[in-house]
């Protein structure tokens, strides 16, 4: 009697304890399911905490450091291997000079500069504004420079695409957009390729940006033409560096 | 006959030309097209004083001009071709110089500028594609601004010449 009052009251109490069981199968379900309701829920409890915009500037700054500093480390190598090559005999001193007329619209596109051949320019330099290439000096006063613009009709400038290795002639159109022919009828060029100075060039220095293809047009005759956007805004630029051209040692 | 070339800080005024087109302020531009300040100048000048004065500082006139563009296009005929034209008109009877008429020979003066530069530039094979775009945005301003500045300078002229039918 007295046992089986004791056996009825352990099943009782075994009973009485379900929740202890429940507890237990549900840390045997998180066991086995490998804790993803536990990480579930850390997740959304944390999520006010998750790493936002502050973190990803951080590294976005950290990655524009480091690529800028790349830029100007193989900057200064290729200076040194091009001075190894002598393609190139001197490093050139950049000049600034101010924009002090600029006609960008209408029928002649260039602008004046305040500085002129006393300052050491002279007809031919290559003159960049910041997003890349300009224009060339076409004359000079002694206090003044007047550039020919890349958009004057009558500008020609020898480019190449670099993605393609492709040479061409950027033509002025008298618009803010330059036209590229192509010197090669088969071509790969397409919209958003970069265009820049010829690596081989002597009239410019080489390796400058000049912009972008915007809009390529294969059937025009005799060669393929591209329309180019420029990477420098002309309209907005104060301020201009003109690059001197490289004068070749003279040989005797 | 009183001529206003006779009178130098009158001629002397052609000088405010060039530093104009050299300025080009941005306020005065249409689609970043300035306006023709040459025919500004040019038209009051051959209205109050003849075709013969007019198409000699036409072509003075173009000659400043042409030192400031790059490239051998050249305005030195059209300007004088305007000049002697202007002054013929401002010699007939009926007065011309109202506001309208002002910025209709402005307008016209404009648009033959335009196109002997566009003939030019198509001879030497260089044809802008914006061309009709820059051809009637200048003579669209230079028409707005024509009766404002022209009026001043025929009144101006016409104060220097007393003798001159006002």
């Amino acid at each position: 009697m007295q046992a089986g009052r004791g056996f009825r009251l352990s099943a009782f109490r075994v009973l009485m304890a379900w929740p202890w069981a429940v507890l237990a199968l549900l840390l045997l379900a998180v066991r086995l399911g490998k804790g993803a309701f536990v990480l579930d829920a850390y997740a959304l409890l944390s999520r006010p905490f998750w790493p936002g915009s502050a973190q990803s500037e951080w590294l976005r700054s950290a990655q524009r450091f480091d690529q800028q500093t790349r830029l100007g480390q193989l900057d200064a190598d290729n200076q040194r291997l091009r001075g190894l090559l002598a393609l190139q005999n001197q490093q050139p001193g950049l000049v600034a000079a101010p924009v002090i007329s600029r006609q960008e619209g209408g029928w002649w596109q260039q602008v004046l500069l305040g500085k002129g051949s006393l300052q050491g320019l002279v007809v031919g330099d290559a003159v960049v504004g910041p997003g890349g290439l300009l224009g060339r000096i076409a004359s000079v006063t002694p206090s003044t420079a007047q550039v020919q613009l890349l958009t004057d009709p009558g500008s020609r400038v020898g480019v190449w695409v670099a993605r393609t290795g492709q040479h061409g002639l950027l033509v002025g159109a008298g618009s803010p957009r330059p036209l590229l022919r192509l010197l090669d009828k088969d071509t790969t060029v397409r919209p958003g390729d970069v265009v820049t100075t010829s690596p081989a060039s002597t009239l410019v220095p080489a390796n400058l940006s000049v912009g972008v293809v915007q809009a390529m047009d294969e059937q025009a005759m005799p060669a393929p033409e591209a329309v180019v956007q420029l990477s420098a805004p002309i309209a907005a630029v104060d301020w201009v560096q003109v690059i001197p051209a490289v004068r070749s040692p003279v040989v005797p | 006959m009183a001529h206003l070339y006779r009178q130098g800080w009158c001629l002397a005024s052609v000088l405010l030309v060039p530093l104009l087109v050299l300025a080009s302020p941005g306020l005065l531009k249409l689609n970043a097209v300035g306006p023709a300040w040459g025919v500004l100048w040019l038209l009051p000048w051959a209205l109050v004083d003849g075709p013969v004065s007019g198409a000699l500082v036409g072509v003075g006139l173009g000659l400043l001009l042409d030192a400031l563009h790059l490239g051998p296009v050249t305005v030195v005929p059209a300007l004088a071709v305007l000049g002697w034209w202007w002054g013929r008109l401002g010699r007939r009877g009926a007065p011309i110089d109202r506001s309208g008429s002002l910025a209709l020979l402005a307008v016209l003066g404009s648009l033959l500028l335009g196109v002997t530069v566009l003939a030019q530039q198509l001879w030497r094979g260089e044809l802008v594609p914006a061309a009709a775009q820059i051809l009637l945005a200048q003579a669209l301003i230079t028409g707005l601004l024509a009766p404002l500045v022209c009026s001043l300078q025929v009144l101006l002229w016409r104060q220097q010449l007393p003798g001159v039918r006002g």
